[in-house]
């Protein structure tokens, strides 16, 4: 769906409960108001108010809309800052089951010193916690951890491990370093073994832009991101993550799908001839990839003939990994009435509306 | 391991190399006569295609062994007397690796396009080529193109795919410009210059990554460049060639870029149609590698035919001497009826390098 360009209030209808799970996988709180640093102890209170985060990926593009957020999901604050104002608009007017909440600043805290990075992460799965999991049951939370500092970061994932509401890590979809390096394996074992997937989200960590360069505008940032998916996944599978962490998973999140086919598809001609350098893989590049990635599905793609899409997903062979995310309350919201074309329908609709992410998440107790 | 060479065709990627820097010596000034006495300098294409590499030459390429090519004399006995192709266009992809100094680059350049005129395109009526610019200096890249323009036989301008900046940027406007008004297509060739990494978080461990990454990362940001900058408002005739980037990642671009654009049209009010209606319009891709293994079942193949609408947007080649594997070709061309196999093989590329009309202008050979 495009933009909702219109504040005007109406009155909230509330749909008649479905038959099937609706589990949204991407909706996107934010901290009110000084609300992360306020939650700081000191020294890193003071130095949140007097120089905030210094982190990559802060130089912005001038945007023509209300910077990227719907128009009629301004309360008070930041959009996204108010938990009410989410429930209304989004759970109880579409009757969502569970919605899961990416705090996105985390991304790119870990820009910081290690114990800054690990404090601003600390208080903002906090503010989760207390903010939005204690409010409304049908709340989820990715952990934000300090993903450049892995000492931290594994941490932070262990903090939370016992605390079933939140559901997976969140990680950027770029770094300092390949996301195969091994410098980051100790958060993807924590990760894997308190049975969390990692959720990357588009952005957030623009370290470096290399491979074609910097754009000049936002529309050819915000596709070109979704791009950032491929590396991330050839770096782990290459690296071999795959064969010494086996029950880990990673999302992409909010950067279509159908990109899959094509990256499968070249992996698995190259690898032919490339075998000898990839000492680590027992099996085509593309089965790493089919078994261990998952997929949101906003921004939903959208070609004349629903019919390709529907082509495309069968040769990606993935269908139970697409999961449907709104991006509430972002400017290219996906409802969830509307996104899915009618050509989407039966066993693949109700799993990519709900019972995919059920199975990611473990949200096995989840019943309509 | 290789895809089968079709024969008779118009080969739009043909690799031809000199078999040392030394061949070239006559072609540069005296100041840099200097440096190739002082220092052990080398060129060659080593980089993007480690000749022990599988990939980096087919199996009777590599027991000639010489790869790629480098003289005609080999080039006729490996390829052009065996698959007699109709033409062929040959890319000689060496300067990509000259990409720190800007005055070296503009003179490697300058000596490969001449060593192309004087040793291939004067003596074999089949051939014509691509020039070759220095990238890191677009005034000169410009002036580059508007002296070898006058000769008909150079058909496109050749970049490398991979950058540190995107082709669609204002600060390339004098290579748009100098391909527009010598009605030259531009191509986008897999690799990039050396210091150009690959991906968003920088260098690679595996050349498998670097490798990969050139369909599934650079080509994808360009076309998204060069749309999204209006370079084709600007100039509604310029045409563009995505060369050994594959092209089974072009639908899935096309969907991404028209779903953000409903969205985000205000930011660039220049676009007069939907970005997927441009890169139908402006772009075409040469079919080596496909990026389609050889194991896709048919009607898959036939479904990303459909998809790209094959019979209009690709154009042959063999990439010889390059070795991308198995592929499913064939079972793309037998999906767009004979129609759509001959524009692949010959049609469309006699039209988008205007071969008709240049066939007589230029061999003086």
């Amino acid at each position: 769906m495009t933009a909702i360009e219109t504040a005007a209030p109406r009155e909230v209808v509330r749909p008649a409960r479905r038959a099937t799970l609706l589990i949204d996988a991407d909706v996107h709180p934010i901290a009110g108001d000084g609300g992360v640093g306020d939650r700081l102890a000191e020294p890193y209170r003071s130095r949140f108010k007097t120089f905030g985060v210094r982190n990559p990926g802060q130089s912005t593009y001038p945007r023509t809309r209300n910077n990227g957020n719907r128009l009629d999901s301004r309360p008070d604050g930041s959009p996204g800052s108010s938990q009410r104002m989410t429930r209304s608009q989004l759970l109880d007017e579409y009757d969502e089951d569970i919605a899961i909440l990416i705090h996105l600043p985390g991304r790119t805290y870990s820009g910081t010193d290690p114990e800054y990075s690990r404090a601003l992460c600390a208080v903002t799965n906090d503010m989760l916690a207390e903010e939005w999991l204690d409010v409304d049951p049908r709340y989820r939370a990715t952990i934000v951890v300090p993903f450049e500092h892995p000492e931290y970061a594994v941490e932070e994932i262990e903090r939370w491990a016992g605390d079933p509401r939140f559901v997976q890590v969140l990680i950027s979809g770029s770094a300092e370093a390949g996301m195969g390096d091994r410098k980051y394996w100790p958060i993807y074992r924590a990760a894997a073994e308190a049975g969390l997937p990692l959720g990357a989200h588009l952005g957030g960590y623009d370290y470096n832009r290399a491979g074609s360069g910097w754009p000049s505008f936002f529309l050819e940032e915000h596709v070109g991101l979704h791009y950032e998916m491929p590396s991330m996944a050839l770096s782990m599978i290459a690296a071999g993550v795959f064969e010494e962490i086996p029950t880990l998973n990673v999302v992409a999140i909010e950067t279509c799908f159908s990109w899959s086919v094509s990256l499968q598809w070249t992996m698995d001609q190259s690898y032919k001839l490339m075998r000898q350098e990839l000492p680590a893989l027992s099996r085509k590049p593309s089965e790493y990839f089919r078994e261990h990635f998952w997929f949101t599905t906003q921004p939903f793609e959208e070609p004349d003939d629903p019919n390709e899409l529907i082509q495309a997903i069968e040769m990606m062979g993935m269908t139970e990994h697409i999961m449907f995310a709104s991006d509430y309350p972002h400017f290219d919201f996906d409802s969830p009435d509307r996104a899915l074309p009618l050509e989407i329908s039966g066993v693949m609709r109700e799993n990519i509306l709900g019972e995919n992410a059920r199975r990611l998440y473990r949200l096995d107790a989840l019943t309509r | 391991m290789s895809g089968e060479i079709i024969r008779g065709a118009i080969d739009c990627d043909v690799h031809v190399e000199p078999a040392s820097l030394e061949k070239l010596h006559g072609y540069f000034s005296p100041y840099w006569h200097d440096f190739f006495r002082g220092a052990r300098m080398s060129l060659s294409s080593a980089r993007m295609y480690p000749p022990n590499a599988p990939s980096s030459a087919r199996p009777e390429a590599r027991a000639s062994g010489s790869f790629p090519p480098h003289t005609l004399a080999e080039l006729q006995s490996q390829l052009l007397d065996v698959y007699r192709p109709e033409a062929a266009i040959l890319n000689c992809v060496v300067s990509f690796v000259a990409g720190k100094n800007p005055y070296y680059q503009d003179a490697v350049c300058h000596a490969v396009n001449e060593w192309i005129r004087d040793e291939w395109l004067d003596h074999d009526d089949r051939l014509r080529a691509s020039i070759v610019v220095p990238t890191l200096d677009p005034e000169a890249a410009a002036v580059e193109i508007d002296r070898l323009a006058q000769d008909k036989r150079f058909v496109q301008v050749l970049l490398p795919v991979a950058t540190e900046t995107p082709w669609g940027n204002v600060r390339w406007r004098a290579i748009h410009e100098a391909a527009a008004r010598n009605g030259l297509p531009i191509a986008l060739h897999a690799w990039g210059a050396i210091g150009t990494a690959a991906t968003a978080t920088g260098y690679t461990r595996s050349y498998f990554e670097d490798y990969v990454l050139n369909s599934q990362h650079s080509a994808p940001e360009q076309v998204l460049s060069l749309v999204t900058e209006g370079v084709f408002d600007r100039h509604p005739e310029l045409m563009v060639s995505l060369v050994e980037c594959g092209f089974s990642w072009i639908p899935s671009l096309m969907w991404q870029f028209d779903k953000d654009w409903k969205s985000l049209w205000r930011e660039v009010p220049w676009l007069k149609m939907r970005p997927s209606e441009y890169i139908r319009k402006h772009f075409r891709a040469t079919t080596t590698p496909t990026h389609i293994p050889a194991d896709v079942p048919a009607v898959q193949v036939a479904q990303v035919g459909s998809m790209l609408n094959a019979a209009e947007f690709l154009m042959y080649s063999s990439d010889y001497p390059h070795d991308h594997g198995p592929d499913s070709l064939e079972a793309l061309l037998d999906s767009v009826g004979d129609a759509g196999r001959e524009a692949i093989l010959r049609g469309n590329a006699t039209s988008f390098y205007a071969l008709g009309e240049r066939a007589s202008a230029g061999a003086a050979g």
